[in-house]
């Protein structure tokens, strides 16, 4: 058996499940629908698996993250993978937070700004753009009966639009969500 | 469904029929609002609720949203438990500092109140300890699912009153 990974790591992980996945086999019509299932598309992650137990939340989730995280306009795609890394290192989701990260160095080509999160995590020094985001993140996913007047002036300093923060409160609200279903239901290993 | 699902609960809890601007913001990103509410039907009235009445689901999500002081939220969700079946019986599930004697609900509501506040504190032990308590593997994915889903409606709740009163 793989070693379970309880430490912030940018590598490629896998997830194992503290409960069963559905069965693609055995799955009912309203869990292949949720799945959205062809017969020559079978490789699903066991995460989707374990979360089509719930065809019906399943079926909304799928396309609201997706809409949340690669919607057209508003804020850059690397903002919002930010907003998912705020919320991941806050509820220290080491899967949320691996996945987000490499994707953030792959869209904006600076490995450096994740570098310092992951070696400084709540504390990181960042670029003023980078930084306001972040924090922003950080206090909506720790704080949110707190957030008001002093985070709305950080974002609107760096210049951020009506648009753009709202889609900033959306990435990290919905890992408000991700976080507490990865987080929660399995746990990272390293791959085999 | 048995509520209008033409209602955005967001919206109402937020008073935003006063507040048109954010009103439309809120309509550059339509599919998604939309999605949010029909989030909101899976998790709190699914077609099939199996082992998590109506009345169970309303009073749990009082509970996180009173646990994260979101008044709009923790009032809405008061007000839906009292119009459930069997609604009155969970009230004091509503209320974060009342004790239960049943065993599972026991378990369930420390779940509940472990993984709103310090998701980061849940490991493996928390699920056996659902398990212990009789729940099965969906019942566990389906709270998991309560959990988080009411979770980011507090937080897209207290992003959007940010903007509504600055």
């Amino acid at each position: 058996m793989s070693q379970a990974v309880h430490e912030f790591t940018v590598e490629a992980l896998d997830w194992k499940p503290y409960v069963k996945p559905v069965d693609v086999e055995t799955a009912t019509p309203e869990q292949l629908d949720a799945l959205k299932i062809t017969p020559s598309n079978r490789k699903i992650s066991d995460y989707v698996l374990v979360l089509a137990n719930e065809p019906e939340t399943l079926k909304e989730r799928t396309p609201l993250f997706n809409d949340i995280m690669y919607s057209e306009g508003g804020l850059s795609r690397g903002g919002r993978e930010i907003g998912a890394l705020a919320a991941s290192f806050v509820n220290r989701c080491i899967y949320c937070a691996s996945v987000h990260a490499a994707r953030y160095i792959q869209l904006e080509k600076r490995p450096e700004v994740v570098d310092e999160i992951y070696g400084s995590g709540l504390d990181a020094n960042l670029p003023e753009f980078e930084q306001a985001l972040f924090n922003f993140g950080v206090d909506l996913t720790a704080h949110p009966d707190n957030v008001g007047a002093y985070q709305f002036y950080h974002l609107r300093e760096i210049g951020l639009d009506d648009l753009q923060i709202l889609d900033l409160i959306h990435a990290v609200a919905i890992f408000g969500w991700a976080n507490r279903l990865m987080h929660t239901l399995g746990e990272p290993h390293r791959l085999d | 469904m048995t509520s209008p699902s033409t209602t955005d609960v967001i919206d109402t809890v937020l008073g935003l029929d006063r507040f048109p601007d954010l009103q439309a913001l809120r309509e550059q990103r339509a599919k998604l609002k939309q999605l949010s509410q029909t989030s909101y039907q899976a998790a709190l009235r699914p077609a099939d609720p199996r082992n998590f009445s109506y009345a169970l689901r309303a009073a749990l999500a009082a509970r996180m949203a009173a646990l994260w002081k979101s008044q709009e939220l923790s009032a809405h969700f008061r007000a839906l438990l009292e119009r459930e079946d069997e609604g009155s019986a969970l009230a004091s599930i509503a209320d974060p500092g009342n004790g239960i004697e049943d065993p599972r609900l026991q378990a369930i509501l420390a779940h509940v109140d472990l993984v709103t506040l310090s998701p980061k504190e849940a490991t493996r032990t928390n699920i056996e300890k659902l398990a212990a308590a009789g729940l099965d593997d969906r019942d566990i994915v389906t709270l998991a699912g309560l959990i988080a889903f009411v979770n980011y409606q507090v937080l897209v709740t207290a992003g959007l009153k940010m903007l509504r009163d600055n």
